[in-house]
């Protein structure tokens, strides 16, 4: 029997492992999310307790370096989250379903108003999976895999498969929980499941790449006691005062509460959880957001519009997100040169650490080398950038995670710098799905399964959407919007409504760069809140036992 | 009856102080004479327009006579009066976090008041002393304050332009004019309707709209 050490106040055991674990582009490529429906308590009870012993959870494998001896990496993953609807028919007793928050109680489709899902991404326009007749949330159960392979992702998916139909044989009905089709795919609008897979660059490589061509999910929240390499600190906590943000003293892990329901958070409270404290603890949220990408029209935006700016595209492409393509900082990389010469350098060490003819020690030297160079791609603020003159105060990036910048300027306004940032960060988790070789139309299957995690919708993914997305005023932007995001009410965008302004040196002698007309570039397509309980409070569900009395 | 009116929203706290609020006289007097940084973040909180706290005596609660019953106070009150952007329940985490020692100077030892942090206990305090606003008023509807400070600004600058422009040859004018935008780059930004923060105060409002046809 092998022994492990869990330095961590968390239970790691109990938790899911898509809570913390990222299930990386690299050892898990490709992802499968699987849609139910609950027509039968007994079917859906059976069908989790059958679910429960596949699950992977959050305790570290060995091969992440946390621990000597440990679970090894699986070939695949399998998570499973609840929606409202789910728990209700899954027999959840009512004084616990009407504990939970508004928000997840309503789900996304009655939230669309709150996260500026109209026009385009209005819910009369999502997936045909998504849509409903008698108002209820149409999905109740989904079932996530990720894999190190296609095989493997077939594999699972079949064993899946066979545990819900062993429950409707248990339940004696054969709809009792009802795989459901109706995800758009390049094949139709029928599939049985949504396939999301890691962009695979020319050597067939999978890669960090999203449609629109940037490098996607660099900078992950990092909280205590989540099992992960401590020097994710660094750009993924909580921003500290007085101390450089390319240290790990600048920065100081966020409370596990801001991820996890049971224990305490930011506020240094515990979390408003369902009842009994054994349903929440160790569970969380998931919202999972289909978003379609018009690839053509960002294209074609990005180099009309760079040429009226007068601007490098790239430099056009990285303005609106903070980010160069490759990843690198515009708040530290403000040239492309600068971002190249970093990025090269980056490439040569993530290369030699994995060059299987290098000795151990080389590959050692090439892996430390590698992780310090990943932090210099998050180990900054925009303290040095207050107006945006490097990365524009609107940019993707920067209003999804304001690093501090919210001061202003002024020093100690509040009694930390990221009073503001703390309790709104979210878990990134999903992947990209589809291709997008063909840049010349946007009605190609291709976009990316957004999912967010976290102790509060309402708090954490819906503050960020509606506030920071689909407005400005915390930046003191007016009503200027999010461009990568923006959403409209109608056909016809009014070219002045859909700005942002690329800020320049206010002593300098630049004029500011306005960029106007921007089109919509990404389209909701579906998706739920779903509740990601531990494996204690599943087996109390197969079970029947949650008792909040 | 909403306590919100365009992109702002209202808050009136009445809460009752401890000998006749004669400490919360003494620090809203010291506070911003001497420990002005404490106030800072109030300043900087782009969501606040402004934020007032007032003790008020039990002989200065109006009476408008006319039968009105006279009450019988026992305690001194603290009032908080604000208008700020966005929705209370959605910002309470941004006044206590950002705020937080200031707010407990402010609130010191109001009768059951339970200090800023942690949240919920302050929530529920804020929440079960307020008072709902039964009349409320934006006269601009489309702005948040940080738009009117905005505004404000580009007006001033605007009007000092036009003023010195008649003297200028295209080229000053050019220069003038760039200038100008760049001093304002962030002041320009598109005013338009708030999003919507509260599926309730949609609700009101579509209403209002529908009646008023």
């Amino acid at each position: 029997m092998t022994t492990f050490e869990i330095r961590s106040g968390v239970d790691l055991h109990d938790v899911q492992g898509n809570i913390i674990k990222g299930y990386g582009r690299y050892g898990f490529p490709v992802a499968r999310y699987v849609t139910y429906r609950i027509n039968a308590a007994v079917a859906g009870r059976t069908f989790i307790k059958l679910l429960v012993p596949m699950l992977t959870t959050s305790v570290p494998w060995s091969e992440s370096g946390v621990v000597e001896e440990g679970t090894k990496q699986p070939p695949s993953t399998t998570n499973v989250a609840l929606t409202y609807e789910g728990l209700r028919r899954l027999g959840v007793p009512e004084r616990s379903l009407l504990s939970f928050p508004d928000e997840f109680v309503m789900g996304m489709r009655a939230r669309a108003s709150i996260l500026g899902d109209v026009g385009a991404s209005a819910p009369k326009n999502w997936d045909p999976v998504w849509q409903t007749e008698d108002g209820q949330q149409p999905v109740h159960l989904l079932v996530t895999i990720n894999a190190e392979s296609s095989d493997a992702l077939a594999q699972r998916y079949e064993e899946v498969g066979l545990a819900a139909r062993a429950a409707n044989d248990v339940a004696g009905d054969s709809a009792g929980v009802q795989q459901l089709a109706g995800h758009r795919s390049a094949g139709g609008a029928d599939a049985a499941f949504q396939d999301g897979a890691a962009l695979r660059d020319e050597h067939g490589t999978p890669g960090p790449k999203e449609h629109f061509g940037y490098t996607d999910g660099i900078s992950d929240p990092y909280y205590k006691d989540s099992g992960s390499r401590s020097s994710n600190v660094i750009g993924g906590g909580k921003r500290l005062r007085d101390s450089s943000p390319a240290t790990d003293a600048g920065w100081a892990p966020l409370a596990t509460g801001e991820l996890l329901l049971g224990h305490t958070d930011e506020a240094l409270e515990y979390p408003a959880a369902p009842v009994p404290s054994t349903l929440s603890k160790n569970g969380t949220y998931l919202v999972y957001r289909k978003l379609h990408q018009n690839v053509a029209t960002f294209d074609r935006y990005a180099a009309s519009e760079a040429a009226k700016l007068s601007m490098e595209e790239n430099l056009f492409r990285a303005k609106l997100v903070g980010r160069w393509p490759n990843g690198a900082p515009l708040a530290s990389f403000p040239t492309e040169a600068e971002a190249n010469a970093f990025n090269a350098k980056l490439e040569q060490a993530k290369a030699d650490r994995f060059d299987e003819t290098a000795t151990p020690t080389q590959r050692a030297a090439a892996t430390e080398r590698h992780l310090e160079l990943k932090e210099q791609q998050s180990g900054f603020d925009y303290r040095e950038d207050i107006a945006g003159e490097s990365c524009p105060v609107g940019a993707h990036s920067r209003r999804a995670n304001p690093r501090g910048s919210l001061e202003f300027g002024q020093d100690h306004a509040f009694s930390t710098p990221g009073a503001l940032v703390n309790r709104r960060r979210i878990a990134r988790r999903g992947l990209p799905y589809g291709d997008s070789s063909d840049r010349s139309v946007d009605n190609g299957d291709h976009g990316i399964i957004f999912m967010a995690i976290g102790a509060s919708i309402n708090r954490q993914f819906e503050f960020v959407q509606q506030q920071w997305m689909n407005f400005g005023n915390d930046f003191r932007l007016g009503n200027d919007q999010d461009a990568l995001l923006a959403s409209w009410p109608d056909e016809d965008i009014d070219p002045l409504r859909a700005r942002m302004t690329f800020e320049v040196d206010p002593d300098g002698m630049e004029v500011p760069k306005i960029c106007t007309g921007i089109p919509q570039f990404v389209e909701t397509r579906g998706g739920d809140y779903f509740f990601v309980p531990s494996l204690t409070a599943l087996s109390a569900i197969a079970r029947g036992a949650v008792d909040p009395t | 009856m909403s306590n919100v009116a365009g992109k702002a929203q209202a808050l009136n706290v009445w809460t009752p102080t401890r000998r006749k609020g004669i400490e919360n006289r003494i620090i809203f007097w010291v506070l911003p004479r001497f420990f002005k940084k404490k106030l800072r973040g109030l300043q900087t909180l782009s969501l606040i327009h402004y934020a007032r706290w007032v003790i008020i005596a039990p002989k200065d609660f109006p009476n408008l006579g006319e039968g009105q019953p006279t009450e019988e106070l026992r305690h001194h009150y603290e009032c908080f009066l604000s208008n700020f952007n966005g929705n209370w329940d959605q910002y309470i985490d941004s006044f206590s976090m950002s705020l937080g020692t200031g707010l407990d100077m402010l609130w010191f030892k109001n009768v059951g008041f339970p200090n800023s942090v942690p949240i919920e206990p302050f929530h529920a305090y804020i929440n079960a002393n307020s008072i709902p606003t039964d009349h409320y008023y934006s006269a601009y509807p489309l702005a948040a304050s940080n738009d009117v400070k905005a505004a404000q600004r580009v007006r001033d600058s605007l009007v000092t332009l036009a003023g010195s422009a008649s003297g200028m040859s295209p080229k000053q004018f050019r220069q003038a004019y760039d200038d100008t935008i760049r001093k304002h780059q962030d002041d320009i930004s598109r005013l338009d309707e708030s999003v919507i923060v509260s599926l309730a105060t949609e609700a009101v409002q579509n209403q209002a709209r529908q009646e008023a046809f």
